[in-house]
């Protein structure tokens, strides 16, 4: 039984389909790839994955249990975590009073947390800003607080929406690492991004989007070879 | 190590013995401050210091920018003024009705108005504040309406009555202190900050938006509550749209999102205003003024500028000898 799964996801907005018949699995412990060009629904279903958005139609299941109506706290609760493409830190506090935050919201106690925050800031080289307030710290390093908050207690899987978007190549390199060490301890991730050579490394399997339908699932390689994700991305002959 | 200082729990602490230090000079105040008239000026610059501390774990920690302070210490003023005129209830079932009462209230309103964000939660507090006020207002026959309405005291002593807010003020500041340092308080600054990024880490941000609205209610009813039994008359203009424009001056000027702040600057303006009113009445335009350059030039308020300046101080000398 695969970890999350959707089947036959809708979403419209007015008139327009944002996602249409969506359906895909996240086997445990695998790095999916969802790509598409812009516009293709992406953001939209991972907003229908962690409970932003209600889909219209069709069902999310994450381990074995209908999660469709389930809000964001209920789904975090569960393990389901989610990181926006936007950096969503609390800025007025500091760095390490975030990872605070992020770990009691977990259940875990102050002592445990503070623990925990010390090795992941250190790994994630935020410990020389711990002190600093979240909103003092460049783009890449609110990116990387942000994966600290999300892995103070690690979650079943973690959803994440353009990390690599606008951010330094240390920083991007430093992400990189840090999903690579935790995939190796079994973790499980969704990646959305447009970074192509990094999908490839990254993720075994991806899933590819266009005008809110999927149009390719498979090994990374093979999806990026299909003929309709080329059209997606480049446009197709007949066009030409 | 200096650094460390600047994490929350530190910072609150800082904070909150500084907010101690004040109550400290308050109660040193009727030692040597002995005109009733002049007593009275404190007691009612505490009165709104209670309101100011309520509005801020609202709007100061909270980020939530609630129009409907003033409302709230009207509606538990009359809470306990209506129980005793129509039904002689004592003060003692009185008070902790108007707590209880407007702890009510502002969990139903909150939970009606929390998933608003922004101007359009302000606008409907503020409707909930005008249409309590003209309801008031309005009803003559059970609330005496314009003509306000008698709440028996509870003591004659106005020293009496000065411990009384005191009293109140620090209960109401360990309270406060106690739920900021913990998780519940860490939660509230987590909302203020970045709602979303709150409820993607897990965080209940309705329950919490709601337990902070309550709480807030619950502050400015009691504070209500306790100027009716001191003034020993309620009427609808405690619950003035100007009253909030004063509570919410108090706390820009002092320092939101601070203990400090919203006391220090409750009793700067309410004493100043006092004083202001016997050359000219000019209080408010003054006030007006000086909310608008703090908002624009000093953000965190007169308390926010004494601890940038306590710890350039603390600071200088580290660098000084890091350097040498």
């Amino acid at each position: 039984m695969s970890l999350l799964m959707t089947r036959g996801l809708y979403k419209h907005f007015g008139g327009v389909t944002a996602v249409n018949d969506v359906s895909f699995a996240v086997e445990e412990g695998e790095i999916l790839g969802l790509i598409g060009p812009n516009g293709s629904g992406k953001t939209t279903v991972l907003n229908m994955l962690s409970g932003f958005l209600q889909p219209d139609a069709g069902e999310v299941v994450f381990a074995e249990e209908n999660v469709t109506r389930l809000t964001t706290v209920e789904l975090a609760r569960r393990g389901l975590l989610r990181m926006f493409q936007m950096t969503r830190v609390f800025g007025r506090i500091t760095t390490l009073d975030n990872m605070l935050v992020a770990g009691m919201a977990m259940g875990l106690t102050e002592k445990e947390t503070n623990q925990r925050a010390q090795v992941l800031l250190e790994e994630l080289t935020l410990a020389h800003v711990q002190y600093l307030d979240a909103g003092q710290l460049s783009g890449g390093q609110r990116k990387l607080l942000e994966f600290g908050m999300c892995f103070i207690k690690p979650p079943r899987i973690a959803l994440l929406d353009e990390p690599f978007a606008a951010v330094h190549p240390v920083m991007r390199e430093a992400m990189a690492n840090f999903i690579r060490r935790r995939h190796a301890m079994g973790q499980t991730f969704v990646l959305v991004s447009h970074d192509m050579p990094i999908v490839v490394e990254l993720c075994q399997r991806s899933v590819c989007m266009n005008a809110g339908k999927v149009i390719a699932v498979g090994s990374t390689r093979s999806v990026l070879e299909s003929t309709p994700v080329i059209e997606a991305y480049l446009g197709s002959s007949s066009h030409a | 190590m200096s650094a460390r200082r600047n994490l929350w729990a530190n910072r609150l602490r800082s904070d909150f013995r500084a907010a101690l230090g004040m109550l400290a000079v308050l109660a040193c105040v009727p030692f040597f401050v002995t005109s009733p008239y002049s007593l009275g000026i404190v007691i009612v610059s505490m009165y709104f210091a209670m309101l100011a501390m309520g509005w801020n774990l609202l709007a100061g920690f909270t980020g939530q920018f609630s129009l409907a302070p003033a409302a709230f210490a009207m509606l538990g003023a009359y809470t306990t003024g209506l129980l005793n005129y129509h039904w002689q209830a004592p003060l003692a079932l009185g008070l902790p009705a108007a707590v209880l009462g407007m702890a009510l209230v502002g969990w139903a309103l909150g939970r009606l108005i929390l998933r608003l964000r922004g101007p359009y939660l302000s606008l409907t507090t503020l409707s909930f504040a005008e249409i309590a006020r003209v309801v008031i207002s309005n009803s003559h026959e059970f609330t005496r309406g314009d003509q306000g309405l008698n709440v028996p005291t509870l003591m004659q002593s106005r020293v009496g009555y000065y411990y009384l807010f005191l009293a109140v003020l620090a209960f109401t500041l360990v309270g406060l202190y106690l739920l900021m340092r913990s998780k519940v308080g860490r939660f509230w600054l987590a909302i203020r900050d970045d709602s979303i990024g709150a409820e993607t880490r897990g965080i209940d941000v309705v329950r919490y938006k709601t337990l902070a609205f309550g709480l807030s209610c619950a502050i400015c009813g009691f504070a209500g509550a306790l100027y009716g039994t001191f003034s020993q008359l309620v009427s609808p203009e405690l619950g003035l749209l100007l009253q909030t424009g004063l509570v919410i001056s108090m706390v820009v000027i002092g320092g939101i999102g601070t203990l400090t702040g919203p006391l220090l600057g409750a009793l700067l303006v309410y004493l100043s205003s006092e004083w202001l009113r016997e050359i000219g009445g000019i209080q408010l335009i003054v006030f007006s003024a000086l909310v608008i350059v703090f908002a624009r030039f000093f953000r965190t308020g007169l308390w926010g500028l004494v601890t940038s300046w306590r710890s350039r101080l603390k600071t200088t000398p580290d660098v000084a000898k890091e350097s040498s």
